[in-house]
């Protein structure tokens, strides 16, 4: 009895911060972000609230408060998975306004924290996220086999449990990291299997229709580090 | 059986099909490289430093192949001068023999000695500094530059300390015109490290101490032509001190307001834009004009791609796997604001750019762009993981040329291909260089484009870093129309620096202005250049002088070249000696 409404009281909590989040965010972001804030310090591994939070930052531009306000929350909880992930993900979300030189140490940056998070808590999540993040490194940095291994690893997982909406990902993310390390066969088969999984999947169809020069402009705009990526992880809770 | 019908289609085929190679894409090149028979074929030698720093600085100063172009004797045909950049290096001004060959006159003229231990050339530029009507020599060096008076006998005299110009620059590139529209050509030298002698360096912190907000390179320095032989240092009072690693300036009359406004581009940091506000004082409207970018801007190019009426600029910076700045293409909106629309017109990603040239290479009326790329063509092994080593190492000094790792024999976006965009209407550009065997993948810096045998169609010299350059010649075959003009000025500068030419011909409307050094390592013809398609007439040339002075003109002739004078006089121009084709 206790502990069902202990989760009754946990949803409501959940849904009060999602409402709050949502209404504060699109009209005002920076005030939005400082009513996260002490929310995130009382709970701060909800991936979530922490996701929404990183969304706010974005619309407000205010990328160097939310990397502090991480680094900070990090101190409170090195042992938070989430929080790695987020941290990482605050990184990842300043790149496109970046230089490119700074994009270089953000990404190295956001690497560190994935690793983290990984150290702590092996995940999907984890493994599909720096596995896709080495892909944006240039071949030369030896770094795309190292992305391979970990969407690997993301596969074996997904496989193992109920197909969800997000898993098309692994299979865009793992056939362009053969592509990067020019093995094609590999890569259109993980493509193929992946659009039987996801039928009508534009990437995916995108990618397989294309070949050379206009297969590598796919490629090039995917991981252009100027192009903003999508890290609201708004599918990890979409019904 | 054959028919008739038959042969007369098979014929028709057949011209179809002629025809049909000529077009952009479809095979056959217009371009002929005749370097080698033209007499031009010296390579290019880099600088090579001997103080303790010059393993390292080896790799970051891959710089000073560069070509310039002017007729110097005034014999009708457009020469060369080219900068070499080693130790007592010679540079070469070779004078055009009229018949597609050079020869080179540099020693006799007196102005061959442009490199020794302590200054190395970067750059040239001709400007007739002192209103006579000869164009006079620029060199631009790393250390002292030169300024050679032309004395119209085939000779020339160094005038550097008389003039008022030795100073001690990095300096790297250079432009005049007339910003103060009186009468004369300022110049504007834009330096790349700070002036330091990096020759023998009294401290290893001059390297650039951040790769996108670097404030600690060589600037730009204003000198006011004062109109008896002299010029005034008048950085300050012209508003225009900085501190960026200048590598490329560029001016053009960006709204239509008279005056020439000024685009400095700057390796590691902000490009700067600079309205001239009618006096020859600038206003620093960089945030407003361009927005602040992070990027490494290494050339300067206007023109009105669009045919909008306003002038555009062409700005390259670094596009590899590595860094992916991509390039600017500015399209001016006419009220001093500029949208870049590389991605869009496909003129985006070239590589590690350099010099980028606006021209009309088939003479259609719309200008095509060719750009330089690629930084250090060395060994299999890359640079790229030692520098971003440095790079991520926490708490780097970057000012001390000691943090840089030497680069040795690696490459650094090497064997990259130049590239020559075909215009589209104004709408996109078309990538073509293969077809006409332009993409050589030689460390491209500087493009000189001219009518070196007057034909109408333009050529192309370009310079390579420790290399050859290629002198091409323009052989395309269409039948579509072209017009230049050679100004003279009276009131404004003798050269004409500065004037705009609004052209209509047939249902298109053009503009186009004479430049004063525009573009990275390079100095395009003064001439003014416009293809006119399929029209045989112009109806009507308003030229508006630097003077404020507008002349308008009617009903031309097109093929042929004119001389505008100031006074009101426009004739057809012919050379003072034939061509020896």
């Amino acid at each position: 009895m206790r502990k069902r409404a202990f989760l009754a009281g946990l949803l409501i909590m959940m849904i009060c911060l999602t409402v709050i989040a949502d209404h504060a965010v699109a009209a005002d972001p920076a005030a939005a972000m400082a009513e996260m804030e002490p929310l995130l310090n009382k709970e701060p591994d909800n991936l979530q609230l922490g996701a929404r939070y990183r969304q706010a930052a974005i619309q407000a531009a205010q990328y160097d408060r939310c990397i502090e306000f991480y680094q900070k929350l990090i101190e409170l909880r090195p042992d938070a998975s989430n929080v790695r992930l987020n941290f990482g993900f605050a990184y990842v979300d300043k790149i496109p306004a970046a230089g490119s030189i700074t994009q270089v140490i953000l990404a190295n940056n956001a690497l560190t924290e994935f690793t983290k998070s990984l150290e702590i808590k092996p995940s999907w999540l984890g493994y599909y996220t720096r596995g896709n993040s080495y892909l944006f490194w240039p071949r030369i940095f030896g770094r795309t086999a190292l992305g391979i291994k970990d969407l690997e690893e993301a596969m074996k997982i997904q496989q193992a449990e109920a197909k969800r909406p997000y898993h098309v990902r692994t299979y865009v993310a793992l056939g362009d990291g053969y592509w990067k390390m020019d093995e094609l066969d590999k890569a259109k088969s993980v493509w193929t299997e992946g659009l039987k999984q996801f039928p009508g999947h534009a990437g995916l169809q995108a990618r397989l229709s294309k070949q050379g020069d206009e297969l590598k402009s796919v490629m090039d705009e995917a991981y252009d580090p100027n192009l903003r990526i999508d890290t609201s992880l708004e599918e990890l809770w979409a019904k | 059986m054959k028919t008739p019908f038959r042969t007369i289609g098979f014929i028709f085929l057949l011209v179809s099909c002629g025809w049909a190679t000529d077009e952009p894409g479809a095979g056959g090149s217009w371009f002929q490289d005749i370097t080698k028979q033209a007499g031009v074929a010296h390579p290019h030698t880099n600088s090579a430093f001997k103080n303790p720093y010059a393993h390292i600085m080896s790799g970051y100063t891959a710089l000073g192949a560069s070509a310039s172009v002017a007729d110097f004797n005034g014999d009708g045909f457009e020469d060369l001068f080219v900068t070499d950049s080693k130790e007592d290096g010679k540079n070469r001004l070779y004078k055009n023999n009229g018949n597609l060959t050079f020869t080179d006159v540099a020693a006799v003229a007196g102005v061959a000695d442009g490199n020794d231990a302590n200054n190395a050339s970067a750059d040239s530029l001709w400007f007739d500094y002192n209103n006579d009507g000869r164009p006079d020599l620029l060199v631009i060096r790393f250390g002292y530059s030169q300024l050679y008076e032309n004395l119209g006998n085939g000779k020339f005299q160094d005038v550097t300390a008389k003039a008022g110009l030795r100073h001690y620059a990095n300096a790297i590139t250079a432009i005049a015109f007339d910003s103060d529209r009186d009468g004369d050509l300022d110049l504007y030298l834009g330096a790349y490290f700070q002036p330091v002698n990096i020759f023998e360096a009294s401290t290893p912190r001059f390297f650039p101490e951040s790769f996108e907000t670097a404030k600690n390179g060589g600037g730009l320095i204003a000198f006011r032509n004062n109109g008896d032989g002299t010029f005034v240092d008048m950085t300050d009072q012209a508003g225009l001190r900085q501190s960026g690693w200048v590598l490329d300036l560029g001016h053009a009359d960006a709204d239509n307001d008279g005056d020439d406004d000024l685009y400095v581009a700057a390796d590691f940091g902000t490009d700067r834009f600079y309205a001239n506000n009618g006096d020859g004082t600038f206003s620093d409207i960089t945030e407003k004009a361009i927005g602040v970018d992070t990027k490494k801007g290494m050339n300067v190019d206007w023109g009105d791609y669009d045919r909008d009426g306003y002038l555009d600029i062409y700005v390259t910076n670094i596009t590899d796997d590595y860094m992916r700045e991509g390039n600017f293409l500015w399209h001016n909106s006419g009220d001093l604001t500029f949208a870049d629309v590389s991605r869009e017109t496909g003129t985006y990603d070239t590589g590690w750019g350099w010099a980028g040239k606006f021209f009309d290479y088939d003479n259609d009326g719309w200008l095509d762009l060719y750009v330089m790329n690629g930084w250090v063509s060395g060994g299999k092994d890359s640079y790229v993981p030692d520098v971003f080593e440095m790079i991520l190492r926490p708490n780097v000094d970057l000012a001390d040329v000691r943090q840089w790792p030497p680069m040795g024999d690696k490459s650094l976006s090497g064997y990259q291909k130049k590239k020559l965009f075909h215009n589209q209407s104004g709408q996109i550009f078309k990538e073509d260089a293969a077809r006409h065997g332009l993409d050589s993948i030689r460390d491209g810096r500087g493009i000189a484009v001219a009518d070196f045998d007057n034909d109408g169609k333009l050529d192309l010299f370009v310079t390579n870093a420790n290399s050859e350059p290629f002198l091409y010649h323009n052989v395309h075959p269409h039948d579509t129309n072209w017009v230049e003009f050679i100004l003279e000025g009276k009131t404004s500068n003798r050269a004409g620096i500065g004037a705009q030419i609004r052209l209509t011909a047939g249902d298109a409307t053009q503009i186009s202005f004479v430049n004063g050094g525009n573009g990275f390592a390079s100095q395009s013809t003064s001439r003014v250049h416009f293809g006119l398609d399929k029209a045989s007439t112009i109806d009507q040339v308003e030229i508006r002088w630097p003077s404020g002075k507008k002349q308008v003109v009617k009903n031309l002739s097109a093929n042929s070249i004119y001389l505008v004078r100031e006074d009101g006089k426009v004739e057809p121009w012919k050379p003072s000696k034939e061509s020896g084709k």
